[in-house]
């Protein structure tokens, strides 16, 4: 069963360099985690007290101020970085979709790169072999595939980590502001492929600033700010509205 | 104590289960680090050959002792060069590596292994220029040239051993960047790479008995020179191969999950 259970997780960056900051005493402004502790020993509370649990189908979106912890979270689901607190349940197989460079290599052609993604994603070269054509029509980047990655634009590079990040029907997506290089016609297919995955019993994570994306796709909602919980709703999303007039 | 080997095992382990991984990128490290030149990897010998030559021009002894001085610095050179890439690019390892590590659950040891191969394909060109070398200079073939290949061998496996210990002290203490950089390029004076130990001098008795890099050259070096098994050098370099891979364990058993925070 697909699930993700988090109890209480803190998360604490410890800064080993002063920070700079203008003014000794700072208010509590909206934008960032909160920065405690002084001299060598200054840290940034990234997450506080954050507990929520997640259950098969469930499409959740991370929303806040910048700085409010919503990468920090979900580096924390899929692993890269231990809680300083709590405890993290998670059960099902994770793929992230982060930085949409990494793990490209720039003078690698987008064929060699799906092949790179797929070993450090863990498939078997089978897998490869057999998702490569998917992986290209999907991507739709055409001839461009047998080119070397580096004379890629921004939205072409996002349509390539999209479509191998969700080719092997990952049961977790997490995914952090990609969306936002692809182009109206691409955004729209990678909304039915997270559709049909939701569908398939898994969790989508996205983290986004943009309103309509987050309505668009999410079933639930969870604001952070300044590292704590404001809020979790579970808000009908459009197409919930839509086929309920049905 | 028991935990923290637990941990560093299963760092290794899921390491080798995506060797597939490290192995493709290092490929991809040495095609781009030759991409777009005439001679490819190839550089890699030359590079060697035009040292090795250099040196054996410059400060070849005269008379009969010329054709073993060759062989000498050969060798010599071929271990200390490894050596030294190998150290110093282990300490920034984890920062070069910061995308990955931020960005995905790769085990650490993915990042050391791909040095590993990486600088093992590399000294595989300096191998063939010092065969080269040999074969022209001419020490007598001998079956103690096994213990030469045996003296590789273990050094090529306290390599992954190596490359983590300095790539946590590369993590933990930045200054260490420039510190092991020094003394890597001054560390060729004070080990016996170029000049041979025969008794003479106090700062060379000391710079030969004391410099472990010492009996990591002679390994290599005194089974095709001489004929002979340095039991003294092989049981120090075992002696060291364990406590480095006892080193290597104990910091990826505590400290692994800590790296992302510090890069
Ligand atoms: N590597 C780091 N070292 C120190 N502090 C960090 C680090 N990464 C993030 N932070 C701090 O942690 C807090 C949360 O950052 P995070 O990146 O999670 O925010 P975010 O919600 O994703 O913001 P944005 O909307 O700008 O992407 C911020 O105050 C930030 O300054
Ligand atoms: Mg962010």
């Amino acid at each position: 069963m697909v699930s993700i259970k988090l109890d209480k997780v803190s998360l604490v960056y410890k800064l080993h360099e002063k920070l700079t900051l203008s003014a000794p005493d700072r208010r509590l402004g909206a934008t960032g985690g909160r920065i405690e502790g002084s001299g060598r020993k200054q840290f940034v509370q990234a997450l506080d007290d954050v507990s929520f649990e997640l259950t098969a189908g469930d499409r959740l979106g991370l929303v806040g101020p910048n700085g409010a912890g919503k990468t920090t979270l979900l580096k924390v689901l899929y692993g890269i970085y231990e809680p300083s607190g709590g405890t993290v349940g998670i059960e099902g197989k994770v793929d992230a979709l982060f930085n949409i460079n990494i793990g490209f290599r720039r003078e690698a052609t987008g064929r060699r790169n799906i092949v790179l993604r797929g070993l450090i994603n863990g498939w078997s070269e089978a897998e490869i072999e057999e998702k490569m054509e998917d992986i290209i029509a999907f991507s739709e980047l055409g001839d461009f595939i047998d080119l070397p990655f580096k004379s890629y634009s921004q939205g072409m590079a996002a349509r390539l980590a999209f479509s191998v990040a969700t080719a092997l029907d990952p049961e977790i997506l997490l995914m952090d502001e990609w969306i936002g290089a692809g182009d109206a016609s691409f955004q729209e297919k990678a909304k039915r492929r997270m559709d049909e995955l939701a569908e398939k019993a898994g969790i989508i994570v996205l983290a986004s600033h943009s309103e309509s994306l987050i309505q668009s796709v999410c079933t639930k909602r969870l604001t952070l700010k300044g590292g704590r919980v404001e809020s979790l709703t579970t808000a009908p999303t459009k197409r919930a509205r839509t086929a309920t007039k049905f | 104590m028991i935990s923290a080997l637990n941990s560093a095992l299963d760092d290794i382990f899921g390491a080798m289960r995506l060797r597939r991984v490290w192995i493709a990128l290092a490929h991809e490290d040495i095609g781009d680090q030759h991409r777009r030149t005439t001679l490819g990897p190839l550089w890699l010998l030359v590079n060697y050959l035009a040292f090795a030559g250099t040196f054996v021009f410059v400060f070849q002894p005269a008379g009969k002792d010329a054709a073993g001085y060759a062989a000498y610095v050969a060798i010599g050179l071929m271990v200390w060069f490894y050596l030294m890439e190998v150290i110093s690019l282990s300490v920034p390892l984890f920062k070069r590596e910061e995308s990955f590590i931020e960005g995905t659950t790769l085990p650490l040891f993915v990042y050391v292994m791909r040095l590993t191969v990486q600088s093992a394909i590399r000294a595989g060109y300096a191998v063939a220029g010092c065969v080269m070398i040999l074969l022209i200079s001419g020490p007598p073939l001998t079956p103690a040239w096994l213990w030469s290949l045996a003296g590789l061998l273990l050094i090529l496996l306290t390599t992954p051993a190596l490359i983590t210990v300095f790539a946590f002290i590369g993590a933990f203490f930045p200054d260490s960047e420039f510190i092991v950089g020094n003394l890597m390029r001054v560390g060729m004076f004070f080990t016996p790479v170029f000049w041979v130990y025969n008794g003479q001098g106090t700062i060379q008795t000391f710079a030969y008995l004391w410099n472990p890099f010492t009996y990591f050259l002679d390994i290599a070096r005194i089974p095709i020179l001489m004929g002979k098994f340095p039991s003294n050098a092989f049981a120090f370099t075992g002696v060291a191969a364990i406590l480095m891979w006892a080193m290597a364990l104990l910091l990826l058993g505590r400290y692994r999950r800590q790296v992302v925070f510090l890069i």
